[in-house]
């Protein structure tokens, strides 16, 4: 970054500023073209993204309460509070799993970068990716929820989200040691380390914000999971009953994806509010991440 | 553990170190303490817990009774899911959920695989036929079982069409090209309007046919809308478009300034969806329902009689795990049905439908006093 | 080493879940695979049958009668949404990483990056929510009616404009779920570009566009395959938002950018409460048939991007440069 900053900055303003333009005409024509084109690209992006929010936030901010917060849902009215505990309860539960796994198929796939088995895990993984959610969720549906028996429940959501989000954390882990100079792992060995010590004590403190900022990006990706959890962890009206089998557990996406299709103008306030709620822990979970890793940048 | 990226700042790696420990400490406490936490704190009393699923039609109707019913019945926790009629019969048939809500009645074939289901209707829903007809939604265009599935079989392509013009004399219909827009999840309302089709229309029964999803002929222009929202939002969208909602939907139609099609039916009258017209077609069937009541009810005859109407179904396993089960469940239902419980006018008028005539009641109670 | 292999051991979590899914998936369609045959990739006619009649015995197996699973308009489909959603995603996420990165000061920077890094984590419902409340009826009514007009003589952009609901909007919306991982893999890569190598090129009298345009954009073509790739393995199974903005078409092949379509991950979603009704079962053994393509093509698609990293590899080392 710091390099980065100098160079934007010698760039920016080479010192001795020609103020007459000594380029070509059809060189400056190709470059106002260009940068033009580029800075459209860039509103493009920023206006869509500010018509989602003003969309969820201009009908979200109207349909929040405070019962929102404080009770359950009721039939089409009532609050929110079992579907914002089940986010939080399947996306924890999630990244418990997920984290360890993901992490270290990450670390392996960095560290051990020419290998087969790193080659195959880093194919895998971007595989992963590309198995639709609604697939992860069906077969955690007739694997877990049927055969095993466990029924809609908080353990078969949470594995279901714990392998969408497992390619992410393994990528991001990967990227964020590539991020770590190959001098300090060396420096490490010559002064006698084991590989184990240069990872844990030398190359993840190094990469931790950057980690750090992957595996919240993952949990904003699996606080805005649907079709997994519409199969395994079922929903409820309750609260959650601490059981990991059993018991089917509410969370927010379900309320949009659901309320919004109902007849009835009080379960679209529940659907907005969610989707609003949704947004707004997901806006949360990336200014923290953006926090840590500006942080880390300096 | 060859490296070749060089750039990058250099950490204070030891004091790094410490934080990682004090990070990776704190994520897992703070994680474990959440989950622990929530779950202990209510781990007292079980409640008999009732799951209903299945139909989105039934759901908002499920969706209104149960904060009533639970204030006069604590003992039980009943939580309802909008997932689909195919789902709910499914799910009640594995016994995953106690209660599947289904549109359509099972079939044979899938109550020979699961003996010992009973199909109970519980109240009766009809579909409109609704277009977006600039200049005519305030209208009520006449439309037939042939015409339409001339339409989404991509046989009539305009507005002005014979066919059409012919059944609405009075009006001077645009030569624009007609967007049928049909649902593409699967879906109860599918069933009954391909069933309207297929029961008024033999060579739409001969080629398409009827159920949940059906292989809808290419037509140019057309949609798949996903639930009844995505179709009232195809049809605001597409001016000179047709499409079928379910009744529950009627406010939202209305709303949106979109038509309502009256229905040529059985013996040849044309009639809106209404509680008498609705009614009508219900007792005209009445007779002939079977003590399993898996009936269709689609295209009934007599004059007064709406063509697409419905029994919507609770999907229930006679043999319960539990006989505190089987008590909540047939309290449940025998509330449901009842004219002074569930179905109670201010419920059926929320959602559109018509509660069950007085025989069809009693069939039902029958069936529910089997649940065990 | 055995630190090594522990962790090998630990890592391989994750294909062992992929495989276990792949292998759960094979079983569990086996008896569709040996059903539908081939015919299931090249016959362009689904139909679950009739599923109210009893069920009929085909070749030795137990189906709906009149059921036929032929999945081309699928394939077709899934590859032609991801096609455009890459052709709108890529010259766009490029154009606004290099604009992030280079003409927009820092503090500013930080936020503009954030705002298009936060499309990535809109969930699908809110994206497919959006997308036909505000995105169809201004593509359907305004953009595409125009674009009609205008390249009417581009052979898919010509034809009836449609609803809104199609190809081209399906490509729109994924496009935007998966620019954001383009934009910030890129936007990185060229800000940790050593300065050495623009300070050279500036002196020997490159505009700064040029610089970015010629010279940094060039070498990072392996970051923008591999940021392209995840991208794709996004937008082949992204589901819900298709589903609500695709027109979901059934059995045809679009026949210009307008027109319906359908991807397998939404075919799945929108197909899979009927198929629970199939006594015999079929139905829901072929879905499941259609997540084992997806996947196969999923990893051929990612084999044939390593491919092309590999081929690029070898003759970047034929001429010498940097």
């Amino acid at each position: 970054m710091s390099h980065a900053n100098e160079a934007f900055r010698l760039t920016a303003a080479p010192p001795p500023v020609p103020r007459v333009p000594r380029f070509p005409l059809r060189r400056r024509i190709f470059s106002i073209a260009g940068w033009t084109t580029t800075a459209l690209a860039l509103i493009l992006l920023t206006a869509a993204m500010l018509g989602i929010l003003e969309m969820v936030f201009v009908r979200g901010i109207g349909a929040l309460v405070p019962a929102t917060f404080t009770t359950i849902t009721q039939g089409t009215g009532g609050g929110l509070l079992n579907a914002i505990e089940g986010t939080f309860v399947l996306s924890f539960g999630a990244l418990l799993l997920a984290v360890p796994f993901g992490m270290a198929a990450g670390i392996y796939i960095s560290e051990y970068r020419n290998g087969w088995w790193a080659k195959t895990i880093r194919l895998l993984a971007d595989v992963l990716v590309g198995v639709p959610s609604i697939v992860v969720g069906y077969v955690g549906y007739v694997t877990m929820v049927d055969w095993l028996g466990w029924n809609f429940s908080v353990a078969a959501g949470a594995i279901s989200l714990a392998v969408m989000s497992l390619p992410y954390i393994c990528r991001t882990t990967e990227m964020a040691l590539q991020q770590v100079p190959g001098d300090l792992r060396e420096a490490a060995f010559a002064l006698g380390a084991g590989e184990s010590q240069v990872i844990f004590r030398i190359c993840l403190p190094a990469a931790l914000r950057a980690i750090l900022t992957g595996i919240l990006l993952a949990l904003a990706v699996s606080v805005g999971e649907t079709a997994p959890l519409l199969y395994t962890a079922g929903w409820s009206n309750y609260l959650w009953d601490g059981k990991m089998t059993h018991s089917p557990v509410g969370y927010l996406t379900y309320a949009i994806w659901t309320f919004i299709s109902e007849p009835f103008a009080s379960a679209h306030q529940l659907a907005y509010a969610a989707a609003f709620l949704v947004m707004a822990l997901v806006l949360l979970v990336h200014l923290a991440a953006r926090l840590v890793f500006d942080r880390h940048r300096r | 553990m060859r490296q070749t990226r060089r750039e990058g700042v250099l950490p204070k790696v030891k004091r790094s170190g410490w934080t990682t420990r004090r990070w990776q400490g704190l994520i897992v406490a703070v994680c474990c303490a959440t989950i622990l936490q929530a779950g202990a704190a209510r781990a007292a009393t079980t409640p008999v817990r009732v799951l209903e699923t299945g139909s989105t039609l039934l759901y908002p109707l499920f969706n209104i009774w149960v904060p009533d019913y639970m204030k006069t019945h604590p003992g039980v926790q009943i939580t309802t899911q909008g997932t689909g009629s195919g789902t709910g019969i499914a799910q009640a048939s594995s016994g995953i959920a106690q209660i599947g809500a289904s549109d359509a009645y099972m079939s044979s074939a899938q109550l020979k695989r699961s003996p010992g289901i009973l199909n109970i209707p519980l109240a009766i829903s009809s579909q409109m036929v609704n277009y977006n007809l600039p200049g005519f939604n305030h209208k009520h265009l006449k439309l037939s079982g042939p015409v339409i599935a001339g339409i989404y079989s991509g046989k009539i392509r305009y507005w002005d069409d014979a066919a059409l013009k012919s059944m609405n004399p009075d009006m001077k219909l645009p030569h624009k090209a007609i967007i049928p827009v049909h649902r593409s999840d699967g879906s109860g309302d599918t069933f009954i309007f391909t069933q309207f089709l297929a029961f008024s229309t033999p060579s739409w029964a001969n080629g398409t046919g009827y159920g949940t999803s059906v292989s809808w002929p290419p037509v140019e222009g057309e949609i798949g809308g996903v639930g009844n929202p995505g179709m009232i939002s195809a049809l605001k969208g597409s001016p000179y478009s047709l499409a079928y909602v379910g009744i529950s939907y009627k406010k939202a139609i209305e709303a949106d300034g979109l038509g309502e099609a009256m229905l040529q039916n059985r013996d040849g009258h044309f009639v809106l969806a209404n509680a008498k017209t609705v009614g009508a077609a219900v007792l005209a069937t009445a007779a002939k329902t079977p003590k399993d009541e898996r009936i269709s009810l689609i295209f009934a005859p007599g004059a007064e009689s709406y063509p697409i109407i419905n029994y919507e179904y609770a999907i229930v396993n006679k043999k319960q795990p539990s006989p505190e089960m089987a008590k909540a469940l047939r309290e449940l239902l025998a509330w449901s049905i009842h004219p002074d419980g569930g179905s109670a006018q201010k419920y059926m008028d929320a959602v559109g439908f018509v509660p069950l005539p007085a025989p069809i009641r009693s069939l039902s109670a029958e069936q529910i006093a089997l649940i065990k | 080493m055995k630190f090594k292999t522990g962790l090998a051991a630990i890592a391989g979590v994750l294909p062992a879940s992929l495989v276990a899914i792949v292998l759960f998936l094979t079983v569990y369609s086996w008896p569709a695979i040996r059903f539908n045959g081939f015919h299931f990739l090249v016959s362009n006619h689904w139909n679950l049958g009739n599923l109210y009649a009893d069920p009929v015995t085909v070749a030795g197996t137990q189906v709906a009668p009149g059921a036929h699973y032929g999945i081309l308009f699928l394939i077709v489909g899934t590859l032609l949404t991801t096609l455009v959603a890459l052709l709108i995603a890529l010259p766009v996420g490029v154009g606004a990483a290099i604009f992030l990165a280079e003409a927009v000061p820092g503090r500013l920077r930080l936020w503009l990056s954030f705002l298009v890094e936060l499309l990535a984590a809109v969930p699908s419902v809110v994206f497919g929510l959006w997308g036909y409340v505000v995105v169809i009826p201004f593509l359907g009514q305004h953009l595409f009616p125009f674009l009609s007009r205008i390249f009417g003589f581009v052979p898919f952009f010509a034809g009836p404009s449609g609803s809104g609901y199609g190809l081209l909007t399906s490509g729109f919306v994924l496009s935007l779920m998966i620019v954001p991982l383009i934009v910030a893999t890129l936007r990185d890569a060229m800000v940790s570009q050593p300065p050495a190598i623009r300070e050279a090129v500036t002196a020997l009298g490159a505009t700064r566009f040029e610089v970015v345009a010629k010279v940094i954009l060039p070498s990072l073509f392996r970051v923008l395959v591999g940021a392209t790739i995840l991208a794709v393995g996004r937008a082949l199974g992204e589901t819900m938002a298709v589903l609500m903005v695709s027109g979901n078409a059934l059995n045809y092949l679009p026949h210009n950018i307008y027109a319906p379509i359908s991807t397998m991950a939404a075919f799945i979603v929108s197909q899979l409460d009927s198929a629970m009704q199939d006594p015999t079962g079929m139905a829901v053994r072929s879905l499941a048939e259609i997540a084992l393509m997806l996947s196969l093509l999923s990893l051929l698609i990612n084999f044939l991007a390593r491919l092309v990293l590999a081929i690029e590899n070898r003759s970047a080392r034929h001429a010498t440069i940097v």
